[in-house]
């Protein structure tokens, strides 16, 4: 066998593992493509509608500010209500993850943080997770009117007061995919699939 | 005039498509005979021979292999082609970009776009490349290596951009590039 056809034999072999790879990469691309769908946009229930103006509600913060949910705000800011609880320990373990998205977002996004109950039990679960500077409200009414059933919950509000989206957020991934949720102007994991398919 | 090596790799490839194509079909009619009442071309009866589509690729592809059939087979492959185009083009007309296109097998519903049209007009040409006259060259070993891995690698390769075309270009395109 001359060198040109051995050369030519060993080429073969390399081109068709090389196109093997390619399709095997492809199909891995697909599947991750699957993955990174808005899986926070998952709804619990009904009532509450994702692209319709949310409740509007007057709440004070611990440190007395008022904050207007739910209404069109003038800076172009969105707000994202997170509602928690000291006695929630999923909650604990997502405060990290919120803290730094506060400070990834915050140039588009305000973070508000409520619960309900006791104050003063409040005030040192604030304390001790060092939330000093996140708006912290406890108000039962604002749990109520966005519908909460478990936590940690969250909504989020663009800058016109509409809801754009709202879910369970176990995880920073969950708490990312309501960013993206709204950036992609999708409601829910299913309309994304129908409207990429 | 086409080298025989190169003729006989693109005979072998193309049959395979049409071979699969109707495997596809075949593995369940019912999904395909709907498929094509959805593309609202034919008459409503023309539905009912829906068997015919796959045999026909069947045969197609099983006649692209023996010499004498082949310029038959090219002739059949390709009108066989340029009607998926047309049926694909003129729904596409009609606005329907959510019509599955029936290529695939069952479990599979992908919709038809305007990159299917192109592909089949790239098959067509080929196999019009196929009529062309071979050229009496005498084959050897090196030239069953090239039929045999050429017509792997170009399977292969298919099946990527297929891929690559139908289900990620699409969600990529949504997700709008890096941030």
């Amino acid at each position: 066998m001359t060198a040109l056809a051995v050369s030519n034999a060993v080429l073969w072999v390399l081109v068709l593992v090389l196109a093997a790879v390619v399709l095997a990469l492809v199909r891995q691309v697909g599947v991750l493509h699957e993955r990174i769908a808005p899986a926070g946009a998952l709804m619990l229930n009904r009532g509450l509608t994702v692209g319709e103006p949310g409740p509007v509600l007057e709440v004070a913060d611990l440190e007395g500010h008022t904050h207007q949910v739910g209404v069109a705000r003038g800076d172009g800011r969105s707000t994202l209500l997170l509602f928690v609880s000291p006695t929630c320990p999923v909650c604990k373990t997502l405060l990290p993850a919120i803290k730094s998205s506060r400070k990834d977002e915050r140039g588009w996004m305000d973070v508000i943080l409520a619960s309900d109950g006791d104050t003063s039990e409040q005030r040192e679960f604030v304390r001790a997770q060092g939330l000093d500077g996140i708006p912290y409200v406890v108000s039962a009414a604002l749990g109520l009117a966005y519908q909460v059933s478990r936590l940690p919950f969250a909504a989020l509000l663009d800058e016109q007061g509409i809801l754009r989206a709202r879910g369970l957020v176990n995880s920073r991934e969950h708490l990312e995919s309501l960013f993206e949720a709204k950036r992609l102007g999708v409601a829910s994991l299913q309309e994304y699939f129908s409207g990429a398919v | 005039m086409i080298d025989p090596a190169i003729g006989a790799l693109l005979a072998g490839a193309l049959a395979l498509l049409f071979v699969s194509a109707a495997f596809h079909k075949l593995r369940n009619l019912q999904h395909f005979a709907q498929a094509l009442r959805a593309y609202r071309v034919l008459p409503e009866w023309a539905a009912a021979m829906a068997w015919l589509v796959p045999l026909l690729e069947l045969t197609v592809g099983a006649s692209l292999l023996a010499r004498g059939s082949r310029p038959g087979a090219c002739a059949a492959g390709a009108a066989l082609l340029l009607a998926y185009a047309a049926a694909i083009a003129i729904n596409l007309q009609r606005g329907r970009r959510d019509l599955a296109c029936g290529c695939g097998g069952p479990d599979e519903r992908r919709p038809i776009a305007p990159w299917m049209v192109w592909r089949n007009l790239l098959l067509a040409g080929l196999l019009a490349a196929l009529l062309l006259p071979w050229s009496g060259r005498p084959m050897n070993g090196a030239d069953a290596l090239t039929i045999g891995a050429g017509t792997a690698v170009a399977a292969l390769l298919y099946m990527s951009l297929e891929q690559l075309l139908d289900r990620v270009a699409p969600r990529t395109a949504l997700l709008g590039g890096p941030r």
